[in-house]
């Protein structure tokens, strides 16, 4: 697996911004210094990088042959009424895109950025990861050409949300994207974001590297919706850093199809009393997919909340792995943490690992955690069917069951509608989900 | 309130007190020399022999783990001496009345009393002083019901094709680094073999003492309960007040053929080491037992001692319909490090684990709970329920939670719970408005708390497990 | 019985008894009533000896001792007993575990034998009965899953188990219908002696219509500022706590 290193390190990136060069050959350099995981490394344990090197991922993409207006259906959100900015396999595209800057929100590119928003960038980036637990965020800074830097004004009410889509198409070799954003919403301020993984429906070999980086302030509310939508043969290592300050919150909500190899971690920091994270999941992986949700909320200050559920349907040959860690420091006293993580396998082939983690060092806390494994159960399936609901009809009524609650948690309205027959077709032939839309 | 929780943790260990015996004690080191002097001095086969070489062969090779929540400094394990016996086990008393009398008064002090519980509780006791078993009381009884109760080393001599059948069959040599270790120096332990259909007639029990310094304990025990048979073994013990941290790399494996019912039952309180982390028991053990058919496996643990614990006791769930139980109480306080818990591996049909594990927490303590759960492909209408508790007393101590889950049968069930909680301000002053003092409220919660557990231990124990968590808090109010 | 005089207590730095002076006789029944800040909870707490006040001032003497140098379980022993608002619930700890502990916890420090259990165990059922209690809850965790009802009924059966000399009801009538109420009540009453006295703490005067008290007194912003007979009580009903704000100013 040694080659994999040096391979990426060597892709061609392409110019950086000027204020980011010497920031992006320190990742190359740091990138250059580690080894990859193996299954004895505890935060790899369940999931496989085998296809990395399988795949060498390290050449540019093609630029040129995609008629871009032909991908609007697989961008479009009904009602969403966003700002959105589109990159086509990591290349801005000025075609799709449609945004502008209103109601205090500011939406620069890393490569358009210049003065003060350059050394914002430059202050800011990579500043919330811990590069010795989160390996792939080096090569992250060492592959980023380009990125989203999105500013919210303090007291700034943002209505529209802030759509961005990173959208793969299929090549003729294997190439490598960095995708990088970086948030700052300032004090008092409201906003939403959307952060859209999809691909055309045809085998892709890409592999692409996320990073994403929000730092909340005092009494801010974000909502952020990550969604996984890609075609099974994309590659996807990622991660979401998150800091929220004095009395902010987070609603987020994460949304991943399985893959050949797909891994997220979500980091919250806890980093001013009061703040309160909701964090939501779903993961559906089958065929022989795989997915890995690890997610980690640091809380290092008194008074903080944090309320996360995942749940996971596993299909056919399906592997999840979820891995969720509540850190209480010393100091995080009146702290009120609960993850619950449930999940449902369908097939005798299919199998998850889960591992709910607390780890506490402050005494006055209350936490809990909890964690299923199970099929549906036949008495409700048989419920159904004394009702004369078909088995089958049945068992997709309560898959969906099991994981509608979610969707209806979704911070963005438009977004849910927008799932929902997504998410039923990932477990139903059309004719038996006709009841639950 | 957190001063008055200190003030109460603060308790000298109430078994802390060396008795002074000749012992026959090999210089520290080892190497295959070492291992040949310890199976001559037990006059063992040649195949026992290649056995431990094969263990010491492989264990070279491997690396210590590191894995746990724990942290303590490096051990050297040429600075340990691997053989102490009792100058007298050559000449091995014939009943308790030739005992040492300082090793029975050394039993006493710790409320031991071996004849008093021969009597009363008609408990056979199989006593480890060190490292040769010393007294074997009640043989006569058992051997009439055809249950074999002695110790590993003579077992070797006396059933070499039962040791040869089972030992290293639950847990291999190479299963991990410790179990490798004491593959090759084990010194002496406890051999069971209840005959078919069988219930063992009395509860069997060994006290285990660590005493001579810088002796390392290698126990190993095994326990065949052959088809439809029954037995409760207990085993406890306490060890007095050491500066030099001491290993014990314990192995005990149980065999629980179709139909068979083993239940081990654990209180252990050695030395935890002062206030400030210095000396204590590092007990590194490696206990497993295999359910065949119908069997039933169930490990009941207090754990108030030692100052690290890395332990694990676990049920590989073989044949259809067998059951696997853990029910444990940890104990952490002052510098104390616990990461415990247990591994339920499910590979026949139908078969149900449970596990009710309470930490406890106080000082600075650190209590991790480590599990795993595992459902093979072939677990078909499997079945696990988890509950972990955490109680934390004070505002230094940690308590963690590390559990894994591994499903690969869809109709397979797991259920994991886990909670944290305090004793509350709340809580202790409203027992106080009822003139119930801080000390005796906590010891009151934690009892409360450590309920589910405590039920499952034989009487006597249940009441020594109370008496020793009580001990082991005072201090700790707040 | 129990003499206060000047008592002043600070919660942090907001001061919440601003100097209460209060004399109650053996076998007197006390009501001290006041609106939701007044300061009457914390009169109850700062006498029990509960965590988180600091007494700035005053002295309080029960039954010939200085009962503000005394532990809280010690306060008890002596006879004080707090019946609580809010009863906290003590899981895995059984009602019967606990009542024993307290009644041997009381006979000890009087140096007395300890209760033998299966008297005692006779005793705390039947007082059951006069409690409304199912003698199954004594089997349960302390409060643990208890309504709020069962809760204040559970801190009757205590009180009438342990057998103060001075109790102190703290709004053990907020929350209760009226059924568990009479309970209550009646199980006061009944516990009425020449040598026991009580002070019932209550934002209500209904109670006052089933425990009669001796004295009624008025609590205002941490001071005493208006004491009389049971008839105050029924002046207070009908003209609201404002009144006696515009009467003191």
């Amino acid at each position: 697996m040694a080659d994999f290193i040096e391979t990426a390190a060597s892709k061609d990136s392409g110019p950086p911004p000027k204020y980011l060069a010497a920031w992006r050959a320190a990742g190359i350099e740091s990138w250059r210094r580690r080894s990859l995981p193996t299954r004895k490394t505890e935060a790899w344990k369940y999931t496989n990088l085998r296809p990395l090197e399988k795949a060498a991922y390290a050449a540019r993409p093609e630029a040129d042959g995609i008629d871009e207006e032909s991908l609007r259906p697989l961008i479009d959100i009904p009602g969403l009424g966003a700002n959105r900015l589109v990159f086509v396999n990591g290349t801005y595209s000025d075609t799709l895109s449609d945004y502008d800057c209103a109601d205090g929100m500011t939406v620069v590119r890393f490569a358009d950025a210049n003065g003060k928003d350059a050394e914002t960038i430059a202050a800011h980036i990579g500043r919330l990861i811990d590069g010795e637990r989160h390996l792939f965020a080096a090569l992250n800074d060492g592959w980023t050409e380009d990125g989203v830097f999105v500013r919210i004004e303090d007291h700034a009410i943002v209505t529209t949300p802030l759509h961005v889509v990173w959208l793969t198409t299929n090549a003729s070799h294997p190439f490598g994207v960095a995708q990088r954003l970086l948030l700052l919403a300032g004090k008092d301020c409201e906003a939403s974001l959307i952060e859209h993984f999809v691909s055309t429906e045809d085998a892709q070999q890409v592999f692409t590297n996320g990073i994403t980086e929000l730092h909340v302030s005092a009494n801010a509310n974000l909502k952020h919706c990550r969604l996984h939508l890609e075609q099974p043969s994309a590659a996807h290592i990622g991660g979401v850093h998150v800091s929220l300050d004095r009395d902010s919150r987070l609603n987020s909500f994460h949304l991943g199809f399985g893959g050949v190899l797909k891994r997220i971690d979500a980091v919250v920091h806890h980093r001013g009393e009061g703040a309160h994270c909701e964090m939501n999941g779903i993961y559906l992986p089958r065929d022989s997919q795989q997915i890995d949700y690890h997610t980690t909320i640091e809380h290092a200050v008194p008074r903080c909340t944090t309320s996360e559920t995942f749940r996971g349907i596993i299909a056919d040959r399906g592997k999840a792995v979820f891995n969720g860690r509540i850190h209480i420091h010393p100091d995080a006293q009146k702290t009120d943490a609960r993850l619950s993580n449930r999940n449902l396998l369908t097939s005798p082939d299919a199998e998850v690992d889960t591992k709910p983690e607390l780890e506490i060092y402050a005494d006055d806390v209350q936490c809990a955690h909890g964690a299923t494994v199970a099929q549906l159960e036949d008495d409700s399936l048989f419920y159904f069917m004394s009702r004369g609901i078909s088995r089958e009809e049945a068992k997709v009524m309560l898959s969906f069951g099991f994981i509608n609650e979610l969707v209806d948690r979704v911070p963005v309205p438009a977004l849910a509608e927008y799932l929902r027959p997504r998410l039923v077709a990932r477990f139903s032939d059309p004719g038996l989900s006709r009841h639950i839309l | 309130m957190s001063e008055q929780i200190d003030n109460l943790i603060q308790k000298e260990y109430a078994a802390g007190f060396v008795t002074e015996i000749e012992s026959d004690t090999l210089p520290p080191g080892l190497d295959e020399d070492v291992i040949r002097f310890i199976s001559g001095r037990k006059n063992e086969p040649e195949w026992m022999l290649a056995w431990r070489l094969e263990a010491y062969r492989a264990w070279l090779k491997m690396v210590e783990p590191k894995w746990a929540h724990v942290s303590y400094p490096d051990i050297d394990f040429n600075a340990i001496s691997y053989f102490s016996a009792p100058k007298s086990a050559a000449d091995r008393p014939k009943s308790l009345d030739e005992i040492d009398p300082e090793l029975k008064e050394t039993y006493d002090k710790l409320g031991i009393p071996l004849h008093e519980q021969e009597m009363l509780a008609g408990v056979a006791v199989d006593a480890v002083f060190d490292s040769v078993s010393v007294a074997t009381t009640f043989r006569e009884k058992l051997k009439e019901a055809g249950v074999i109760f002695c110790s590993i080393s003579e077992a070797i001599q006396e059933h070499p094709d039962l040791v040869r059948k089972y030992l290293g069959s639950v847990v291999p040599r190479k299963d991990n680094y410790y179990a490798a270790l004491n593959s090759a120096v084990f010194s002496d332990g406890s051999f069971v073999y209840i005959p078919k259909g069988v219930s063992c007639p009395m509860e069997l029990s060994t006290y285990f003492r660590i005493n001579e310094a810088k002796t390392g304990q290698f126990e190993r025990t095994l326990i065949v309960a052959d088809e439809g048979s029954q037995v409760s073994y207990l085993e406890g013990c306490t060890a007095p007040m050491r500066d030099e941290n001491q290993l014990h790399a314990a192995v005990v494996e149980l065999v629980a053929l179709d139909n068979a019912t083993i239940k081990y039952s654990t209180v252990q309180n050695w030395y935890p080491g002062d206030a400030e982390g210095r000396g204590g028991i590092y007990n590194f053990v490696t206990k497993r037992g295999v359910a065949h058919t119908n069997a039933h496996i169930s490990w009941t643990q207090v754990e108030t001692g030692s100052a690290i614990t890395m332990k694990y006791p676990s049920c590989i769930l073989r044949g259809d319909n067998s059951v696997g139980e853990f029910y444990s109480v940890a104990l952490s306080n002052n510098r104390q490090q616990a990461d415990t818990g247990t591994k339920m591996v499910h590979l026949g049909k139908n078969t149900r684990s449970t596990i009710i594990s309470k930490g406890i927490s106080a000082g600075h303590g650190s209590n991790t709970y480590r599990g795993l759960v595992r459902m093979n492909p072939g677990a078909t209408g499997a079945r696990n329920y988890t509950q972990c508790d955490s109680l934390l007393i004070g505002d230094k101590c940690g308590a963690h939670t590390f559990p894994y889950i591994e499903s690969k049968n869809p109709t397979a069930v797991v259920e994991h719970e886990a909670t944290t909680s305090k004793v509350s301000d709340e809580q202790l002053f409203l027992c106080q408005q009822r003139g119930i003092d801080a000390e005796k409220a906590v010891s009151m919660i934690v009892n409360g708390f450590c309920k589910e557990v405590f039920r499952e231990l034989p009487m006597e124990f249940a009441v020594e497990a109370g008496k020793l968590l009580e001990v082991s808090l005072e201090g700790s109010v707040g | 019985m129990l003499t206060i005089k000047g008592l002043k207590a600070v919660a942090g730095d907001t001061e919440i008894l601003q100097g209460i002076d209060l004399t109650i006789g053996p076998g007197e029944v006390h009501a001290i009533m006041g609106t939701n800040g007044s300061g009457k909870s914390t009169l109850g707490h700062v006498l029990a000896g509960r965590d988180g006040y600091a007494v700035t001032a005053g002295d309080v003497d029960f039954l010939g001792k200085n009962l503000l140098d005394l532990d809280p379980e010690d306060r008890a022993r002596e006879g004080l007993f707090l019946a609580f608002q809010y009863p906290v619930e003590i899981p895995g700890v059984s009602n019967m575990e606990f009542l024993k502990a307290a009644a041997d916890a009381h006979a000890e420090y009087r140096g007395d034998e300890a209760p033998d259990a299966v008297s005692f165990m006779k005793k705390a059922r039947e007082l059951c009965t006069v409690a409304d209690i199912d003698p199954s809850f004594l089997k349960r965790g302390v409060n643990e899953g208890f309504s709020g009802g069962e809760k204040k009924r559970n801190e009757l059966l205590q009180m009438m188990l342990l057998e103060p000399r001075l109790a102190i009801l703290d709004e053990t009538d907020s929350g209760l219908d009226i059924d568990a109420l009479k309970v209550v009540a009646a199980g006061v009453n009944e516990m009425r002696a020449a040598d026991r006295s009580f002070i019932v703490i209550t934002h209500y005067q209904r109670l006052l219509n089933y425990i009669e008290p001796d004295f009624v007194h008025v609590l205002s912003r941490g001071r005493i500022v208006k004491s009389g007979d049971k008839s105050l009580a029924l002046e207070l009903e009908e003209k609201g706590y404002g009144w006696v704000d515009q009467e003191v100013a």
